[in-house]
């Protein structure tokens, strides 16, 4: 067995580089090692080094090779090149986070007619219905992602709690035009027209600055002294709208919301920079997503859409293990 | 190509134009306050300007882009450009908050000292993307532009490396209070700020560096030929960039507890567009640190402003762009009837 895997390392190596992977290999359909390939939508964040560490462990566990290739940014034009690389190595599957729903449609039939199974995690092409013979971007085999829309509404349950039913709250946003975190806001205010008492104010977008951020919060404070709440829709616009709010001195009188959950947020939440932290689960997307691939390439069924949670951590149950185990780690 | 430099001395019965010209950004600055609080006075019934915290806020948040601004100065005057102080300082702050951590979990030193490690570091590792861009541009003759972007991706990959992709958390009470903390109420990152601001204005104004930097800048040539070693400086002037920029990142860690590798990149835009709003050209030979300084604040009174009267977000992105382009317009109208060469 030892000389068997050694020899197919080897075969592996000396084949990859000449662009025709291990399907050469003849080998047995049922331990046959098959070669996953993931997209990640950027390789620079921890949300999606987590998500690689969850498809690394269902690799791991169901004794499968994982490829990991992904552009730096969040960039169709970066990333379909990385994409055309990856399926010139001929994988046995594809799971990837497109960064365009219309636009990854035509990279990723090239996949698919290259007999490469795919499957979305994370985001989505067309309309993230698959597999029902609708049209051209029903080919993926399975989307694998948490709901943005239901986190987005479960931050405003739990921010409307936190400030007592009543008061001013505003979403602080990446930039428009991004679906995911476009669906957290959409989300938000949808939960919030439920809460007669709170009023949501004009979104503000700070392009991913930290900066920015604050100085927003900063603003909209010294013009609305009775700000109750915010919603960070993401790392960054929490971070910055955290210390604007330090900065005005009311920390503990605005309470923050915060999306993603990085090992930082233990002590923010610890000491009251952050009122809630909103986890998604990237890495059970990464181990499903793997799951689904290997199913499908071993020929049992696959369900079209796999949903994966969130978990609300506060400062009282974040020590628990049950949810610390939800923090993004590399 | 060259502008006149509006340091060199203008021909008599120009001077007061020429001053007023060099006060240009300033005058806009004023002009964007009275409205601003015009606006808060008609509309809310509160004052903008004569609020202490929104002094505060405006000055904090114009820190950052201001350091990334100053060195950047002296690069546009030398007719050069920096793209890559942006991943500096994102290196930096990765790099500062790692060695802030060390300093107090491997090396036993106290909080205040592993402040200052983390400082230093932030600011030494900032070296390295300014001397490489200085060498590349002086002895290899790379054009700015394009050494800089290279420098660009390789700081990037290395902050994410060093971070691990990821932020880099630190917990030191001393840091967090030079990014947070006050004195007599002046924010000190404002009073940092404050204290590069006249260093830098010292160095450019007085000494025989600043001087040559903008000879170079006004035409290459001309400063090869009086004798001035133009590699030397061009080595000075992007180190220069990158120590402020190092300096930016250092603080930024302080300030959000937290080092990220990203954390300079959307400023970098916006340093620019201060060194040009405060009325340098991006051909070289022009541009004062009192203008940058000026720069920057009309940058941040607009988007903090305009969050503050509640404009909708979507205009905020066009009054920016607005105000750079205009900016950039008087600035060649006012050449013309300087009756300097305008800016092809």
């Amino acid at each position: 067995m030892i000389q068997r895997r050694s020899f197919l390392g080897l075969m592996g190596a000396a084949t990859a580089a000449a662009g025709t992977g291990s399907l050469v290999l003849p080998a047995a359909a049922e331990n046959k090692k098959h070669t996953i390939a993931l997209v990640p939508g950027l390789t620079t964040d921890a949300f999606y080094i987590t998500m690689h560490r969850g498809a690394d462990a269902a690799a791991e566990a169901l004794g499968q090779d994982l490829l990991f290739q992904g552009a730096s940014e969040w960039n169709v034009t970066l990333q379909v090149p990385v994409l055309d690389a990856v399926i010139a190595r001929k994988p046995d599957a594809i799971l990837i986070a497109p960064t365009d729903k219309v636009q990854l449609v035509e990279p990723l039939k090239k996949a698919n007619d290259a007999g490469i199974t795919v499957v979305c995690v994370d985001t989505f092409i067309g309309n993230g219905v698959f597999q029902t013979g609708a049209g051209d971007a029903d080919f993926p085999i399975s989307y694998v992602a948490s709901d943005n829309v239901l986190g987005g509404v479960m931050a405003a349950r739990a921010l409307a709690q936190s400030i007592g039913e009543k008061g001013k709250v505003y979403v602080s946003n990446v930039k428009p035009g991004v679906s995911t975190t476009d669906q957290r806001e959409e989300g938000f205010k949808q939960e919030m027209a439920n809460h007669p008492d709170i009023e949501v104010l004009e979104t503000q977008f700070n392009d991913d600055d930290a900066n920015k951020a604050a100085a927003q919060v900063q603003a909209v404070i010294g013009r609305v002294p009775d700000l109750a709440g915010v919603f960070g829709a993401n790392l960054f616009s929490a971070s910055g709208t955290a210390n604007g709010v330090k900065q005005a001195g009311k920390q503990g009188e605005v309470k923050i919301a915060a999306f993603d959950a990085p090992q930082s947020v233990v002590q923010e939440l610890k000491d009251g920079t952050f009122e809630i932290v909103i986890a998604q689960h990237p890495a059970e997307i990464g181990y499903f997503g793997v799951v689904a691939a290997y199913a499908h390439l071993t020929g049992n069924p696959v369900p079209t859409h796999i949903g994966t949670g969130f978990t609300v951590m506060t400062k009282d149950n974040i020590d628990d293990p049950n949810v610390s185990k939800y923090l993004y780690t590399g | 190509m060259t502008a006149l430099s509006s340091e060199a001395a203008p021909p008599p019965g120009r001077t007061f134009l020429s001053k007023v010209a060099d006060l240009r950004a300033w005058l806009f600055l004023v002009i964007l306050v009275i409205f601003f609080e015009t606006w808060a006075q008609t509309v809310y019934g509160v004052t903008f300007v004569g609020n202490t915290y929104n002094l505060q806020s405006i000055g904090i948040f114009a820190t950052a882009p201001l350091l990334l601004a100053l060195g950047q100065t002296f690069v546009i005057i030398s007719a050069g450009i920096d793209l890559s102080v942006g991943f500096t300082m994102g290196l930096a702050a990765v790099v500062s908050a790692h060695m802030a951590n060390l300093g107090a979990s491997h090396l036993g030193l106290p909080p205040f000292l592993s402040m200052l490690l983390g400082i230093v570091s932030g600011v030494a590792v900032a070296f390295v993307p300014g001397l490489v861009n200085g060498w590349l541009i002086a002895r290899l003759r790379v054009p700015p532009f394009i050494g800089t972007l290279g420098m660009y991706g390789i700081a990037r990959g290395a902050a994410y490396l060093i971070a691990g992709g990821m932020t880099v958390p630190v917990s030191n009470a001393w840091f967090a209070w030079i990014g947070n903390g006050r004195i007599a109420g002046v924010p000190i990152l404002v009073i940092i700020a404050a204290v590069v601001v006249l260093i830098m204005h010292y160095m450019l104004s007085q000494t025989r560096f600043g001087q040559h930097t903008y000879a170079f800048g006004a035409s290459r040539v001309a400063a090869v030929r009086s004798g001035i070693n133009v590699g030397k400086l061009t080595m000075r002037i992007y180190l220069l960039a990158a120590v402020c920029a190092g300096l930016a990142g250092a603080l930024y860690s302080g300030r959000f507890a937290a080092g990220a590798a990203q954390a300079g990149e959307p400023l970098l835009l916006s340093s620019i567009a201060a060194v040009v709003i405060g009325g340098a050209s991006l051909f070289g030979g022009s541009g004062n640190i009192a203008g940058t300084v000026a720069g920057a604040l009309v940058i941040a009174v607009i988007e903090y402003g305009l969050v503050f009267i509640n404009v909708e977000p979507f205009w905020q992105f066009i009054a920016v762009g607005v105000v750079i382009i205009i900016s950039v317009l008087v600035d060649q109208s006012q050449r013309k009837l300087l009756g300097g060469r305008v800016d092809e």
